[in-house]
């Protein structure tokens, strides 16, 4: 018999049990989905950051920038006239907000007109005598626009747009829209200033961000000639830089998507399984009338390439679809968290798709391959006997269990030796679900034998014991079904155990450090902009203020990766704040203001640096050595974080700018009365200064955004292991025909029979939640010791909060009654006979 | 004497295909009494699984009423209807159709749990009745047809029903084991005056029939054999 005659035989299967096939459709596709929307969604941020650098960068062979984040304005003409220099172009780059186009913030670029012409067209070339006096010497600062920001907020050209740099309002003039051609790919939140300009603006006069060139000489000879205090960059390098810091990140996100696909290939195997299966008999059959095994197994492979097929050609139109509604979400946490970024475009590459449909072709033939290859090899005899399937599924049982320990095992050791490469944390976290997947048939098997007894016994449940009796019976199916769902569930908790854990440790951390009665435009050490030295010095006479903190913070370099620099007052935090050190705690603050660092233990953790040791970072003076006096606990930043006293700090950087602010009142000093007291000094504060509380609160909303993408991604796994238990009733169903028949001969009400239904998918769902209890937890402390350490660098307390386990168990409850609705409805719809006709 | 089950102009119909009609019963009238064994003969998908499915409450009339002494089956709700095999009807299947996953002892069980009975004295007194003492414990699959059909026996017979519906009991068994069976059947039948309808393609049964009907073209034939009981057939 033919491959192709076989194939069309298994296809009609397909057509008689429409709805079953498309569940498994559905699922193939979620999983797909899920993972090409992730990748695609990476792929873009990546792609609109690179395009906005190469843009950005223009004809500049390279760049100058600084060790320690500024450029003296001084030293630009030291390298104009480097010989090996062609052209240079100082740059200033800043993000702010503006009052007229509310809370999305806009890219500020500050060029020398003449200098950058070389470099890129951002102005026009034909411009007035005019229009060039005021872009460089106008009353007030002006600003090339994007047309497309213009056209957004009906903005009119001369109009004045509203800068806030520090919640002080600053104006800027539109001069005109960014030549069009130009505009392509930059972005619609471009602003070009003239440099002078965009310094006073923003509060940078003196210093320049960068220094674009156009390098005709060789590139050795040039960073040769160099000051100490700068390093040479290019457009990749940047990218590369870029990129490191989305790591972590785009990790987690790629990780929770292959949870979803993990979930998924336990529902494509478990229809897969069902659809072999359930034409065991046939198979048996055309083997006993002549047909041989290969072409068999080949026929079951062809049709679950097609199968595969169009469930991953769905799930990547569904995975574009998602990546194009979520890509502003994505790009706006991007944006808060690590550097600002607006991906506004999905395009599906070749790559993406053809990773799309390799991994739901992979996990289609995976399940499969395997139950047709056990059909094929099983004598055709015993193949017709419908109980050899289960006896040998209750006979795997103990070969299960002791994979499943295995796996433990593995899965242990994988999560020591995450010390090595965070692959191993990933590695640990899937082989512990695996091996929980493994023990489900030989957890399942007594769960549903005693707990059907008890339901008659204690409850005189009847269908409960029915329905205990039923997944027993068909454990070859209920097995893979309670584990799909056992894996979302127990993802689901360690996940929402791992968050929870992690925002109680954020909250610890942060009423340890954040200790100041009021907070003044903490938003600013983002956007580096400082706050007017008139506010701190009105500050520091306040009689109501007891003393004040002055933070900034800056990037710099250490060992060529970004890292931050947070300069702060010693002795004000000494008095008014409880930092956690994890080493170095005596004697930390004395050391710290005579010229010594605190670094965050995520620093610590990538650069393995500890207390003892130094750091070498880049000053205007050149390279610097620190003692590293303290490790402390530090979640502001993953790169890691510099802490240094400000007056070691102005002393060598000769830098006093003020970013933020933290006040400490007096006692009795009223709060509300202070704040009204600066805000009327100094109008436009009143948007960011902040109460303790509201400060701590605005933390943690971004801290909770971080996470909904997580939280998403979740829920697609559950939905998708959903699926696989509606999935497992309704295979039930078909498979137990005969046996329901036999059951409503005996007197069982339609009703009965739905409750009975009900009853599997709760029994179901508890054994699955049982499960997971364990292995949540156990996972939670993988994630957290194992993942989120080594993606981070941030130790985690264990906070175990017994909601995760209530509001799991009711999710779950909730969902096996939805998930055995329909079947239900059938089931209770069907008349006896009528089931007896279809068997 | 009065009449346990009563149809009258009972037809059923089924579609097949675009158009075709098929009448696998057409216009039957019958009167069956307490404690009667009626022997219902013909070919295969002559009609006689529809017949006991008709009597049984499992499946309605296209047209006719089908009453329980006095009570109207055809016009109960799906509800009513489980709850009329529950108490009145058992059943024995040619495939046994016993339940591999519950033990002899528990698939014993079963009709009495579902009228809340939870009388195990008495389900055990079946067993053993049925001549298989020891096997409560035992799963079905460890037992022989001959013993799987008189578990089967022992579940219909267990709750006492006033009407035994046998749909070709023996089929599944040699004739020596099937003959064993009938016996059974018939023996239980007569200690517990309960009504039994068998439905068989195979003369072996004729045997123990008070009255025998052959299923022709729907129409229900009498077939010679002296009636013991008064009847009335159209």
């Amino acid at each position: 018999m033919s491959i192709a005659t076989l194939l069309k035989f298994n296809l009609r299967y397909y057509r008689r049990h429409s709805l079953l096939s498309l569940l498994c459709l559905m699922g193939i596709s979620l999983g797909v989905g899920v993972v090409v929307a992730v990748e695609l969604i990476n792929d873009s941020a990546l792609a609109s950051l690179a395009q906005s650098v190469d843009l950005l960068a223009g004809k500049a062979t390279h760049s100058i920038v600084s060790g320690y984040g500024r450029i003296e304005d001084r030293l630009f003409a030291e390298v104009w006239k480097n010989r090996s220099i062609q052209s240079a172009s100082p740059i200033i780059e800043a993000m702010a907000v503006t009052l007229e186009t509310g809370d999305e913030p806009l890219q500020f670029i500050g060029i020398d007109p003449f200098l950058d012409a070389e470099f890129r067209k951002l102005t026009p070339r034909d411009w007035t005598t005019a229009q060039l006096t005021e872009f460089v010497a106008g009353e007030i600062p002006s600003a090339y626009l994007s047309q497309e920001l213009i056209r957004k907020y009906h903005l009119g050209i001369g109009a004045t747009l509203t800068v806030l740099t520090a919640g002080i309002e600053k104006k800027v003039r539109i001069l005109d829209g960014i030549p069009p051609r130009t505009e392509k790919g930059l972005g619609e939140n471009m602003a070009i200033m003239d440099i002078s300009a965009a310094q006073e603006v923003f509060g940078r006069q003196g210093y320049l961000d960068r220094i674009d060139i156009i390098s005709g000489a060789n590139v050795h000879d040039l960073v040769r000639s160099l000051p100490e205090s700068l390093k040479l960059t290019d457009a990749n390098s940047r990218k590369s830089a870029l990129n490191a810091m989305l790591y972590s990140f785009q990790l987690n996100l790629a990780a929770m998507s292959l949870l979803a696909l993990f979930v998924g290939i336990f529902l494509i195997y478990n229809f897969s399984m069902f659809s072999v299966l359930s034409r065991r008999e046939d198979m048996s059959l055309l083997l006993i009338l002549g047909s041989d095994r290969r072409g068999l197994v080949g026929a079951f492979l062809a049709e679950s390439l097609l199968f595969g097929a169009a469930g991953s050609l769905i799930g990547i139109l569904f995975g574009f679809l998602v990546a194009w509604l979520s890509i502003d979400k994505v790009s706006s946490t991007i944006s808060e968290l690590y550097f600002y970024v607006k991906a506004q475009e999905v395009h599906l590459t070749i790559r993406v798709a053809l990773s799309g449909l390799g991994i739901g072709f992979l996990a289609t033939l995976l399940g499969t391959g395997l139950p047709a290859f056990e059909v094929a090899v099983t004598p055709p005899v015993l193949g017709m006997k419908r109980q050899s399937i289960e006896d040998r599924a209750h006979n795997l049982k103990g070969l299960l269990l002791a994979a499943g320990f295995v796996c433990f095992a593995a899965a242990l050791t994988a999560a020591w030796a995450s010390r090595f490469s965070i692959f191993w944390g990933f590695a640990s976290a899937f082989g512990m679900t695996l091996a929980f997947a493994l023990f489900t048939p030989s957890i399942l098997s007594p769960f549903t034998h005693y707990g059907g007894m008890g339901l008659k016994r204690i409850f005189g449940s009847l269908e409960g014991f029915l329905a205990a009796r039923t997944i027993r019976a068909s454990l070859s199916r209920t097995s893979i079904a309670v584990a799909a769902l056992a894996v979302a569930l127990s993802m689901t908790m360690a996940v929402d155990m791992m968050i929870y854990s992690f925002r109680n440790s954020v909250t610890q951390w942060l009423e340890g450090s954040l200790q100041g009665d009021l907070y003044i435009s903490p938003a600013t050490t983002k956007w580096d902009h400082p706050l007017p030295e008139s506010l701190i010095a009105a500050l520091n006479v306040d009689p109501n203020v007891e003393a004040v903190e002055r933070y900034a913070t800056y990037d710099i370099f250490l060992d060529g990766k970004p890292v931050k620099l947070r300069v702060v007052d010693g002795s004000v935090l000494e008095q008014h704040s409880r930092f956690h050190f994890l080493k170095g705690g005596k004697g930390a603050w004395d050391a710290l203001k005579a010229g010594g660092v605190f670094i965050s233990e995520s620093l610590s953790y990538r650069f393995g640096k500890d207390v003892g040791q130094s750091a070498q970072l880049t000053t205007p003076e050149g390279q610097s050595s620190f003692p590293i006096v303290s490790v402390i606990r530090d979640y502001s930043s993953d790169q890691g974080t510099f802490h240094i006293d400000r007056a070691v700090y102005e002393r060598i950087w000769k830098d006093h700018r003020v970013q933020s602010a933290a006040l400490f009142l007096k006692p009795g000093a009223s709060v509300d009365a202070v704040r009204r007291s600066i805000v009327a000094q100094f109008s436009g504060l009143d948007r960011t200064i902040a109460s303790n509380t509201r400060m701590k609160e605005d933390i943690l909303t971004i801290f909770d955004k971080t996470f909904a993408t997580t939280a998403t991604l979740k829920g697609v796994s559950l939905l998708v292991a959903l699926l696989g238990v509606a999935t497992a009733l309704m295979a039930i169903l078909l498979e137990r025909a005969r046996e329901m028949t036999v059951l409503g001969y005996l007197g069982l009400t339609p009703t009965e029979m739905g409750k009975m239904n009900v009853f599997q998918a709760l029994i179901m769902g508890l054994a699955a939640f049982c499960i997971s209890v364990v292995c949540g937890l156990i996972l939670t402390y993988i994630l957290i010791y194992a993942i989120n350490y080594r993606s981070f660098g941030w130790s985690v307390d264990v906070h175990v909060n017994p909601w995760v386990f209530v509001k799991t168990l009711l999710l779950t409850g909730a969902a096996c009654l939805a998930s055995a609705f329909y079947p239900t409805y059938k089931l209770t719809r069907t008349a006896v006979v009528g089931a007896m006709h279809e068997e | 004497m009065a009449s346990l089950i009563r149809l009258e102009k009972v037809s059923k119909c089924y579609h097949s295909g675009e158009a075709a009609e098929v009448y696998p019963l057409r216009e039957v009238d019958l009167e069956i009494y307490h404690g009667e064994r009626i022997v219902l003969l013909g070919k295969s998908g002559s009609g006689k699984s529809t017949f006991l499915n008709l009597v049984g409450g499992v499946d309605i009339p296209s047209s006719g009423r089908v009453f329980f002494e006095d009570l109207n089956i055809t016009s109960l709700s799906a509800g009513e209807l489980a709850q009329y095999r529950r108490k009145e009807v058992g059943f024995v299947f040619q495939a046994f159709n016993l339940f591999p996953t519950l033990t002899v002892g528990e698939n014993l069980m079963l009709p009495l749990d579902l009228l809340g009975i939870s009388d195990e004295r008495k389900a055990r007194a079946t067993l053993d009745a049925v001549g298989l003492e020891g096997q409560w414990t035992k799963f079905p699959e460890q037992l022989s047809g001959g013993e799987q059909q008189r578990v089967a026996i022992a579940r219909a017979l267990v709750k006492e029903p006033r009407l035994i519906l046998a749909d070709e009991p023996t089929g599944n068994l040699d004739v020596e084991t099937g003959n064993l069976i009938l016996a059974l059947i018939d023996e239980a039948c007569r200690e517990r005056s309960a009504t039994l309808i068998m439905v068989t393609h195979s003369s072996e049964a004729l045997w123990l029939a008070d009255r025998k009907f052959r299923l022709r073209s729907g129409k229900l034939v009498k077939e010679a054999g002296g009636p013991t009981f008064n009847f009335s057939t159209s």
